[in-house]
């Protein structure tokens, strides 16, 4: 009982500790490496680039409408029929003598 | 002030110095878009707390990246357990509690440790947590709460081991 009672003065104690807790001071030389890390200049165009690109306002929607021109050509696609004009049909037919439908009806020259 | 809650978060004084850093080059690069529809004060403590804790997860991830290395055998540093933090600030009679209090804080959530840092590092009421944290103050007290019962918890057990 008294070691509880013991650990909960100490835990009270412990969890106190930070009353007037004072700010830390920087370093001095922090300022300086700020001022020089802002002079360091412009960060070169493709760094830029691909800072705009990563943007989460910029890379999302450009996911969906990829996402979304792909759906739409592979749909596309899909109910396309290939059209064959009748003529072209025809003539490819006769030249393979595929007019035919069975081997009865093909004429045998006799020799 | 922004040095001082980065500390307050990562508990390590040069990553601080990197975090401090990095939010001013991002002030002075979007101080245009800056609306005063807020504090100056609430948008860098906001801006701190987003690298801060953006930071805590490159290293979090680095951290899992190399535990899964070593198991498969690959090199590679090792891993160092992690030493107690002093914050400059703390009176030298209590700098061995806070030490403890800090290594408990760290294994808070992060929302519970972003109020509880906030409030009792930097001294910010909880109104201004909650214009920080973009919240109402009644989940400030929430996480307030919270944040205390999980390091009476830790404290708890961390007391009862060492007896």
């Amino acid at each position: 009982m008294d070691n509880k009672k013991h650990i909960q003065g100490e835990v009270e104690k412990t969890l106190n500790s930070l009353e007037g807790i004072q700010r830390a001071t920087a370093n001095p030389y922090l300022f300086t490496r700020i001022r020089a890390r802002l002079e360091k200049g412009d960060k070169s165009f493709w760094s830029r680039a691909l800072a705009f690109i990563s943007r989460p306002s910029v890379a999302v929607p450009a996911i969906v409408l990829t996402i979304f021109i792909n759906t739409a050509i592979f749909f596309e696609s899909k109910s396309e029929k290939v059209q064959v004009p009748q003529d072209v049909e025809q003539s490819f037919a006769s030249e393979y003598n595929l007019s035919d439908n069975t081997i009865y009806e093909s004429t045998i020259e006799p020799e | 002030m922004v040095q001082n809650t980065a500390l307050g978060i990562l508990q390590n004084a040069e990553d601080a110095e990197d975090v401090t850093q990095e939010v001013f080059v991002q002030v002075f690069e979007s101080i245009k878009a800056f609306k005063a529809e807020s504090k100056l004060s609430t948008w860098l403590y906001r801006i701190t707390v987003s690298k801060a804790l953006d930071h805590l997860r490159r290293k979090k991830r680095k951290k899992r990246f190399a535990y899964i290395q070593s198991l498969f055998g690959a090199g590679g540093e090792t891993l160092i357990e992690k030493p107690d933090f002093n914050h400059p600030g703390v009176a030298l009679d209590n700098k061995e509690r806070a030490a403890i209090l800090f290594k408990a804080i760290d294994q808070l959530p992060e929302n519970q440790k972003i109020a509880f840092t906030l409030h009792k590092v930097e001294g910010l009421s909880y109104q201004e947590i909650s214009d920080v944290m973009k919240t109402s103050v009644s989940s400030v007290e929430s996480l307030m709460h919270r944040a205390k019962n999980n390091l009476k918890k830790l404290l708890n057990d961390h007391y009862q081991n060492k007896e």
